[in-house]
């Protein structure tokens, strides 16, 4: 239960909105009881006032409060449910922005080796349904929990009042039970299962993944069907495992459902017995009765809550692992500039590079790069050319061995474009950046005609993931970005990936010139996708 | 993939629920029968309710009635349970019908027409698209006709019990189907509008997430946390306003709901006290009004619990789309008649006889190729990028049709009996080396998968690893380059020993090492006597050829 401490802190942030909204919540609740248990109490009254008419005995019946009661109950309920559902909806759609910043915010503290190799697509597709999983913590879970609790309290604190402290005690033993089975009862039972299934959801779609990345060959083999059939099964036994849960979710719900039923009948046979005493009048008898009936609706939404909070908690539990702080430093720093009179761009000493926990892919590297340099450093995918660059730009530690740079601007080799516009994708290289400037670096990457063809110029929004440009449009642009950077250092890597060789045969030297004067260290699969290099080095 | 109709959609998901009909028909069953044992467990309330107040029988008299009731109780509960067990086994066959059409698809398509469309997004069709449908079997289709059944019977009672009352339940819910088309569209837009939200919530939130390093990079974390909140608030207020329209449809269910209530109880008590005059009034006790007043919301429950049901319907929907839109893919070739009738050739050569192919609008690929090969000779297929080498390899592979023509591999159909393949992509899965090596051939031996590997020069590293060939692969997190995972698919080819062998481009875009050991294992396979089909460019393979073929304008000559 620990788990979901920082999201419960989170959403108690809210409190005033959560009270209200539970208080329109109850008051739902409440008015519908109260509608029908007070038809039930002034139908017995006029049945027996009625009685008295036929038998020509003079009695009196106040019509007008019951009638207005009903009346003003059956209003009531429709507008505090309508409100109800605005307001909760609205709450809702809050906690999901709140949990998104915060969420965003603590993995933005996280440095880049913290986050791991967390950036797939998988990790991604993950994060969201566990972030989708919190969202209805407030209004499945948390509400009609404290509710169903609240309305049973007040209805037994009813019986004590109206019948007698053994029936009301007798009621709350049942309504407990029923409380208990709906809620901790089915978390425990369905915990186990209902923990695994996304994790297992998860193993199956990279099975899936890889049978349809080997496709050609398992198909060339003859084992398709086999490979497949395995993947029916392990499919097959998920949404058994899914059926089990809804099963036991579903078993829980109609046995707390009989025992909210059970709790009127008893408090029907037991008001029978006061009754036949005058201990209460006959329209209080069947009032009871009737307002337990009406506690079925708020039982009801528990068990579907619950089935699930064993996966709400694994989810919980992984968003956790995710933000993790950093152990040592608070996340990704600059690394501080070199001393002495002279200042290089960049020195390296005796650098091993690579991830932690595995064994270094580069080792006795040493550099140095003066303000002006134009280094390039060659060698194919796997020779650690990105976890170099990554080391250059403080992304990532050194394994071992000393490095100094000044502060930097880095191209990633993977094309991050934002859903956002031109401007505001651009911007961030240099926020202070002018409208002429991002223009004139446009040019500079050929885009200014492509964006000024378009009707809102900067403000053109790119779509997800940059889908409106091409792959070579979209390099360029964040190449672009880079270039507005006013860092001494430039680290690019793979700079003119899906840029066409004619295109890139013009820019490039354009780009050098832009950046006279600051140190460029470039890397790239061969010489020809580097900036022009006075020194090359190759990585074996 | 075009968008299928609406009507086409429907129409599958009707077909999928005709293979489950047995477990549908038993929730539904199941559901009436807890709609039943709800209607007996109101009417024995109120008949108690009557002859304990108003006829003044002793309690003593009444608990056996009690016990009754304590059973019918049961009774409900147990059905109540079994309709959720029904409707849970119902989506499970769903589910598993459809996932099996979907991999009848991707047999039929073949893996050159799956390879159009990303390994992501097939699995999330297999996977969550499959799982959408989930709701709307297990919990809309039943509601659809509980909702209708059960407020009928109730209906027939009351009318029996009072027919004014009756009235009244029928004028508060003028239609039943005009109430569910109005619940539909309300809960309809709520939803679409709520999703639309969410994922537009979740696209900015992932967007950002995605792009963290660079926002890190360039110091900019803080305003992109500004902006998602601002664009999430936004979001928002938008909903917001789309919502209080939305909402009024349920407000409308809710309003005639607790209307009927009132009304039919200020009804009865008026009867009741014989005020009213007119109608069948007289004839009310208040067992027949109490018994009406009980069953009131019991007839609004089902059309409630519909509506709250409704987004699994939008869900299935949507998720039925797509899963149609790639059932309804064409398959290539599957018209060619001539191609599937049975090649006559010998079984010592490979044989294509008046082949055509083409794509869609472009012009032909091949025409009327005629091309033979005999067994154990090592062709090497050359020419200009996009000049049919790779297609050359899929027909003999099978994994396209041609147009027109026939093709003999060995005197058997292409595809029919087991080959050697290796892509321009290796491939490996997680887990150790001997389980990938299995997944071709599953009966090798431990000795067997050892030598394999070798002969691919991969011993080296499997010599480093502790478990040797029972180590798994990606255990230091890199797992293997481009190269290694292209000799391991070599590895499972010496392992499986076909007698025909097709590579397309083996040795592009690889490191030296793997290139000479690609290189020496091709030697290998030649040596062995196998059929060994080959697209390069690269000299050291062509020279390795017994014959080079230039394949380009739409034929196939010797170099």
């Amino acid at each position: 239960m620990r788990e979901l401490r920082p999201w419960l802190q989170l959403i108690l942030r809210r409190r005033g909105r959560l009270v209200a909204g539970g208080a329109l919540l109850l008051a739902t609740l409440i008015s519908g009881i109260a509608l029908l248990a007070l038809s039930g109490w002034f139908l017995t009254e006029t049945a027996l006032v009625g009685l008295l008419f036929a038998a020509g005995v003079q009695a009196y019946i106040n019509l007008y409060v019951p009638g207005s009661g009903i009346r003003f109950f059956a209003v009531s309920r429709t507008v505090s449910r309508y409100l109800e559902r605005l307001y909760n909806h609205n709450t809702v759609l809050s906690l999901l922005t709140d949990i998104r910043v915060a969420l965003f915010n603590r993995l933005a503290q996280a440095g880049k080796r913290q986050r791991g190799d967390k950036t797939g697509a998988q990790w991604l597709s993950r994060l969201t349904a566990d972030v989708d999983a919190l969202d209805t913590l407030y209004l499945r879970l948390i509400a009609p929990t404290a509710l169903a609790a609240l309305v049973t309290l007040m209805i037994v604190g009813l019986a004590w009042l109206l019948f007698s402290g053994t029936i009301a005690l007798i009621l709350l033993g049942i309504l407990a039970t029923a409380f208990g089975l709906a809620t901790w009862g089915l978390y425990v039972r369905t915990r186990a299962l209902s923990g695994q299934l996304n994790e297992r959801q998860e193993q199956l779609r990279g099975q899936v993944i890889e049978h349809l990345e080997g496709f050609a060959e398992l198909t060339a083999a003859g084992r398709t069907g086999k490979h497949s059939g395995r993947l029916m099964r392990h499919a097959f036994a998920l949404s058994q495992s899914q059926a089990e849960v809804d099963a036991r979710v579903g078993w829980h719900l109609s046995v707390t459902v009989l025992l909210v039923n059970l709790s009127a009948v008893i408090a029907l046979w037991a008001g029978f017995g006061l009754f036949q005493q005058d201990l209460v009048s006959g329209p209080v008898l069947v009032l009871l009765p009737i307002a337990l009936l009406g506690l079925g609706e708020v039982y009801g939404m528990l068990p579907e809550a619950f089935g699930k909070f064993g996966a709400t908690l694994a989810a919980a539990r992984r968003l956790n692992e995710d933000v993790q702080p950093a152990d040592e430093q608070p996340g990704f720093q600059k690394r501080p500039a070199g001393q002495g009179a002279k200042q290089s761009a960049l020195t390296a000493s005796d650098l091993a590079v690579g991830h932690p926990g595995q064994s270094s892919v580069i080792t006795h590297f040493s550099v140095a790069v003066e303000p002006g340099d134009r280094l390039g450093v060659v060698g194919v995918s796997g020779s650690g050319k990105s976890s170099l660059a990554d080391t250059f730009a403080g992304l990532i530690d050194p394994v071992a061995g000393s490095l100094e740079s000044l502060p930097c601007t880095y191209l990633t080799q993977t094309t991050v474009v934002f859903d956002d516009t031109v401007k505001a994708n651009l911007l961030l290289g240099n926020p202070e950046a002018t409208d002429g400037e991002l223009w004139h670096v446009l040019e500079l990457v050929e885009l200014a005609e492509r964006f000024s063809r378009e009707v809102a110029g900067l403000d053109t929004w790119l779509g997800n993931g940059g889908s409106r440009l091409s792959g070579g449009e979209a390099r360029r642009l964040v190449l672009a970005r880079v270039l507005l950077s006013k860092a001494p250092l430039v680290i690019l890597d793979e700079p003119f990936t899906g840029v066409d060789a004619d295109t890139r045969g013009r820019i490039a030297p354009r780009i050098d010139q832009w950046l006279d004067g600051r140190a460029v260290i470039s890397l790239g699969h061969g010489p020809e996708a580097l900036l022009p290099s006075g020194h090359i080095l190759h990585l074996n | 993939m075009a968008e299928p109709a609406q009507a086409d959609i429907k129409g599958w998901l009707a077909g999928l629920a005709r293979t489950s009909q047995r477990w549908i028909n038993a929730t539904v069953v199941a559901g009436t029968l807890a709609g039943l044992a709800t209607i007996v467990q109101m009417v024995l309330l109120a008949w108690l309710v009557y002859q304990g107040v108003i006829a003044g029988e002793p309690v003593s008299a009444l608990t056996p009635w009690f016990l009754v009731l304590v059973g019918m109780l049961v009774v409900r509960a147990v059905c109540q349970g079994l309709q959720t067990r029904f409707a849970a086994r119902c989506s499970e066959q769903v589910r598993r019908h459809a996932r099996r059409q979907l991999n009848d698809h991707w047999q039929a398509a073949g893996p050159v027409a799956l390879s159009e469309a990303s390994a992501a997004s097939l699995a999330r069709e297999w996977l969550d698209h499959v799982e959408a449908l989930h709701g709307y079997f297990a919990r809309f289709l039943p509601q659809m006709i509980l909702a209708t059944v059960i407020p009928l019977m109730i209906l027939a009672l009351v009318f029996w019990l009072d027919w004014l009352a009756g009235i009244f339940l029928l004028l508060s819910a003028p239609l039943i189907p005009l109430f569910m088309a109005l619940v539909g569209m309300g809960a309809e837009k709520v939803n679409q509008q709520h999703f639309e939200t969410i994922s537009r919530l979740s696209g900015q939130f992932l967007d950002k997430v995605r792009g963290l390093t660079t926002l890190q990079l360039f110091g900019q974390t803080a305003q992109a946390s500004d902006t998602l909140y601002q664009r999430s608030d936004q979001y928002r207020r938008i909903t917001m306003k789309t919502l209080k329209v939305a909402f009024l449809s349920s407000a409308v269910l809710e309003f005639f709901s607790s209307v009927a209530i009132a009304v039919i109880a200020i009804y009865i008590g008026f009867g009741l006290l014989g005020y009213i005059t007119f109608g069948p009034s007289d004839q009310l006790t208040l067992f027949s009004g109490l018994l009406i007043l009980l069953l009131a919301p019991e007839f609004f429950q089902p059309l409630r619990t519909l509506s709250q049901h409704y987004h699994d319907r939008a869900a299935a929907l949507g998720a039925g789309a797509e899963i149609l839109a790639r059932l309804q893919e064409p398959v290539s070739g599957a018209g060619n008649v001539q191609a599937q009738t049975k090649p006559t050739a010998t079984a010592d050569t490979i044989a294509l006889s008046g082949v055509s192919l083409r794509y869609s609008d472009s012009p032909p690929v091949f025409d009327q190729l005629n091309m033979q090969v005999k067994r154990g000779e090592v062709i090497a297929l050359t020419g200009p990028s996009g000049g049919g080498k790779s297609s050359l390899l899929h027909l003999l592979a099978g994994f396209i049709r041609p147009d027109a023509g026939t093709i003999s591999v060995f005197g058997q159909s292409a595809g029919s009996s087991p080959f050697g393949w290796l892509g321009q992509k290796g491939f490996w899965i997680q887990g150790s080396w001997a389980d990938n090596l299995r997944l071709t051939s599953p009966d090798a031996s431990d000795i067997a998968i050892e030598n394999a590997l070798r002969r691919v020069g991969l011993a080296e590293l499997l010599d480093s690893r502790e478990q040797g060939i029972n180590s798994r692969i990606g255990e230091d997190a890199q797992g293997l380059s481009g190269g290694q995972a292209r000799r391991l698919s070599l590895a499972r080819i010496f392992l499986a020993d076909h007698e025909l062998v097709l590579l397309d481009e083996p040795t592009a875009g690889l490191d030296a090492t793997s290139e000479i050991c690609v290189l020496e294992a091709l030697h290998k396979l030649s040596e062995a006597g196998k059929t060994v089909i080959f697209s390069t460019h690269h000299q050291a393979l062509l020279a390795l050829a017994n014959r080079v073929l230039i394949v380009s304008g739409a034929e196939v000559r010797n170099a």
